[in-house]
């Protein structure tokens, strides 16, 4: 139904292939931007005659896409699926490829949501679990269980505690145990980390976040390599499920998606940049007990993101010296920074995990840290954001 | 060509014209093409659209695919041979009456005294800053319109269904004065909407909307649009219409209507030079808002008609309300060109007149509920405004008082919602006026 991804010479670069991949000018007009088909349906030729392969919007939809195309080309994947949500693809690809007794190793530092889904969702569908500390490749190890661990899942960076994960270890652990390793790539994006070419067989995205980068839709995606799954080309399970469950993106919201995408680059850029500014701003600070964020020399997973990113991503998170009442208070107390769920827009936004993104591990040895503080730092200018942090501080201390 | 519109095929029309080009997708709705500019061909093909020797589009400033199908569809349901979109209802205005009277002798507009406030800024500010002079005179009175033609008039303009006392104009009458004088006739039909009443039937040569109210329908974009009746012989008297009769180095030498043979001189000017040169253009996200709009037009513009009836009818029964404006309550001055001209009805924006003081209308409208106040018209919700202090507050007093605007005139944009609903909550406002008239000191 939807055509693979041509590979083409014209995009040999980065941001080249994010202007034009999947983004050709439309062939009847000339249009610059690809068309929003704001349609459900398509007319037919004949019987099941159709003229560009396009049937009804839930199986496949022009705008969504050259959406898909152009996100699959950045991750370097061979098919992207464009769904309603970042959750909603989550769910599509674990129901694509888990049965009845599965079992999942889940890295433990991950988004609640994730969690939620496997834990409360899923688990009444016999699918087990085992947390993981993602740093402990040994522990990973260890938690597979031969035979019914059908998928290793990971975020990294992790959120909220930014740590790195060894993907390649991962990768090679997934491997032995005849498993997949799906890596969640919303904090890094496809311009910071390629987890595919690190030996992932699928990559996530709440596309909500850098890819949108704007905070104004909602989406989410699946991208997938050459692996086969059960005797079958993964990328068919996949799109099965996509079209035969029906969480899928609507074309307005693909045009946005794919709009965000575009300038992914230049916004990754200035985001790490205003990122490492207030990490080192914070590191500091005497409210500020510990700063967590890859780009610190100190950080332990430093090196190995040095190695397996292009730089080290936009989220800072810290630990305040005056714990959870600090926390809450520096959280309530920005004027510039939102106080918000979500992150990846260009707008800095400022959250208290343990009461909002990860609120349904609360009380779970998953539970993060109550006096943590998380930044989705924008891409204002950095000066502004340090004032606006700076009282936050003063009126927590 | 234009092919001419019947009630019972409104209704195909409505949800179909337009979409007869080919589109390589087969989409079964329009595509929003969201772009700012079109790739040409090849060098040679950009060179011969920019000459105008070749059709196509080149930038979304002027023509784009999405807006192009709104377009069609407008000049279909007005049984017109083409139109041009506009950003909004006032530009559209704007650019019909600037091709016009903007180049040549002739600066001289006859207008109805009942038009929307933004329409008569334009022409007694904005258009006589360039040197346009107006005359306004009574629509439902021929005779007037001939009393007022100079020999430099070159535009008749009125409204189909008068914002906002839903006055009904004599159009048949007036264009036959018109084609005496040789002038065309715009008609502003936006009240009516081609569902209710079509001009061009009634003798107009052009149509201009807002298609910002019931075309749209739901209050969320705006547009405008021109549409050409292509009936108007430019070439009969040259000497008054040198802006299509005289050949201009910016049409390649040609006179528009020698380069437009077959097409519409008037929209080619509309387009390539005053949506061109002030760039009033509609953008291609809303012109597919206002096209899904237009797919259940005949629908919406039927029920709120009827609520209409029934909330004039009830105004009009009320001690609160000396008098309402509608062609529908006895007594209306407009009952007999609405029996003869609106068989489907006067539409759903009319207004009343309080029988209390100014600082009535304040209190009154405050108390509404389900009346929305706001500057706006054709949404599916009701809407209620203040002429004197909105739409119409530009005006003088006089001119006011010439368009029957009293301080006391409240106009009423009927929504679809429960007429029931609608009654009640004038009721409740009508009520609370009432008792603040006849105990003053409370």
């Amino acid at each position: 139904m939807t055509q693979p991804v041509t590979t083409s010479t014209r995009h040999r670069g980065f941001t080249t292939a994010a202007v034009h991949a999947g983004q050709e000018p439309d062939p009847l007009t000339g249009a610059v931007i690809p068309p929003i088909y704001q349609t459900s349906t398509f007319a037919q030729d004949g019987i099941n005659v159709l003229r560009a392969g396009h049937e009804y919007s839930r199986g496949s939809n022009p705008t969504r896409s050259g959406f898909e195309h152009q996100l699959a080309a950045l991750e370097g994947g061979e098919r992207g699926f464009a769904f309603a949500s970042g959750i909603a693809a989550e769910d599509a690809l674990l129901r694509a490829v888990l049965r009845p007794g599965d079992h999942v190793v889940l890295g433990a530092d991950g988004y609640g949501g994730t969690n939620r889904l496997i834990t409360k969702v899923l688990a009444p569908w016999e699918i087990a679990h085992t947390p993981v500390d993602i740093t402990d490749l040994g522990a990973v190890r260890a938690a597979v269980r031969p035979g019914t661990t059908k998928v290793l899942w990971l975020e990294t960076p992790s959120n909220p505690l930014l740590g790195i994960a060894d993907v390649a270890g991962w990768a090679q652990v997934a491997a032995d145990a005849g498993a997949l390793l799906v890596v969640d790539n919303t904090f890094a994006s496809p311009y910071l980390q390629n987890p595919l070419a690190l030996g992932a067989h699928a990559v996530v995205h709440s596309t909500t976040k850098y890819i949108g980068g704007h905070s104004d839709v909602l989406g989410g995606a699946v991208v997938v390599g050459t692996a086969e799954w059960r005797d079958a080309p993964l990328a068919e399970a996949v799109g099965f499920q996509q079209f035969a469950a029906g969480a899928v993106a609507g074309p307005q919201d693909s045009y946005l998606a794919a709009r965000g995408l575009k300038t992914l680059s230049l916004r990754m850029e200035r985001h790490q940049a205003n990122a490492q500014a207030v990490a080192e701003w914070l590191l500091e600070r005497p409210e500020v007990a510990r700063v967590l964020y890859p780009g610190l020399p100190d950080h332990p997973g430093h090196a190995l993101a040095a190695a397996q990113m292009r730089g080290f991503g936009g989220m800072v998170s810290f630990r305040l010296a005056g714990g959870e009442a600090a926390a809450r208070t520096v959280a309530e107390s920005t004027e510039l920074y939102s106080l918000s769920v979500s992150l990846g827009g260009v707008e800095s936004l400022i959250c208290y995990p343990s009461e909002m993104t990860h609120a349904s591990v609360k009380g779970t040895p998953l539970a993060v840290p109550t006096d943590l503080v998380r930044l989705s730092v924008g891409i204002e200018d950095v000066e502004d954001q340090l004032d606006d942090l700076e009282r936050a501080l003063a009126a927590s201390s | 060509m234009s092919v001419p519109v019947t009630d019972h095929d409104l209704s195909t029309r409505q949800i179909h014209a337009g979409t007869e080009n080919d589109l390589t997708q087969r989409t079964l709705t329009v595509p929003i093409y969201q772009s700012a500019a079109f790739e040409f061909p090849d060098y040679e093909a950009a060179k011969q659209m920019f000459a105008q020797t070749r059709p196509g589009f080149t930038y979304t400033r002027t023509g784009n695919p999405t807006v192009a199908v709104l377009e069609q569809r407008i000049a279909d349901l007005e049984g017109g041979a083409g139109a041009v979109a506009t950003g909004s209802g006032q530009s559209a205005v704007a650019v019909a009456l600037l091709a016009l009277l903007g180049q040549g002798s002739g600066k001289h507009v006859v207008a109805s005294e009942k038009l929307y406030g933004g329409t008569v800024d334009l022409l007694t500010d904005s258009l006589a800053d360039l040197g346009v002079e107006v005359a306004f005179v009574d629509p439902t009175t021929p005779g007037a319109w001939a009393a007022a033609v100079r020999p430099d008039t070159r535009a008749f303009l009125l409204e189909s269904i008068g914002n906002p006392l839903a006055t009904l104009p004599d159009l048949p009458g007036i264009a036959d004065v018109a084609r005496a004088a040789r002038v065309p006739v715009v008609v502003d039909n936006t009240l009516a909407s081609p569902a209710l009443y079509r001009p061009l039937e009634k003798g107009a040569d052009i149509v201009v909307h807002s298609a910002t109210k019931f075309f749209g329908g739901h209050g969320n974009a705006l547009a405008g649009a021109v549409v050409d009746g292509g009936t108007f012989d430019w070439s009969a008297e040259p000497g008054r219409w040198p802006q299509f009769t005289a050949a201009r180095a910016r049409w390649g030498g040609q006179s528009l209507v020698d380069k437009c043979a077959g097409a519409s001189p008037y929209l080619h000017l509309v387009r390539a030079k005053y949506v061109h040169d002030l760039g009033t253009t509609l953008s291609p996200f809303n012109a597919s808002q206002i096209l899904q709009g237009t797919e259940t037009l005949d629908l919406r513009v039927a029920r709120h008609t009827a609520s209409a009836v029934a909330v004039a009818e009830f105004l009009s029964g009320h001690p609160a309300v000396a008098r309402v404006h509608h062609p529908a309550v006895p007594g209306d001055p407009g009952a007999g060109i609405a029996a003869r001209d609106f068989p489907r009805g006067t539409g759903s924006v009319f207004s009343f007149d309080l029988a209390a003081p100014g600082d009535a209308v304040g209190p009154f409208i405050d108390s509404l509920r389900l009346f929305k106040l706001v500057a706006n018209i054709g949404d599916t919700r009701s809407l209620v405004a203040h002429p004197a202090a909105m739409t119409h507050c530009r005006l003088t007093p006089e001119q006011r008082a010439a368009g029957g605007i009293a301080e006391t005139t409240i106009r009423l944009s009927i929504g679809l919602e429960s007429p029931e609903d609608l009654v009640a909550d004038l009721r409740q406002a009508l009520d609370g006026v009432l008792e603040t008239v006849q105990t003053p000191g409370k």
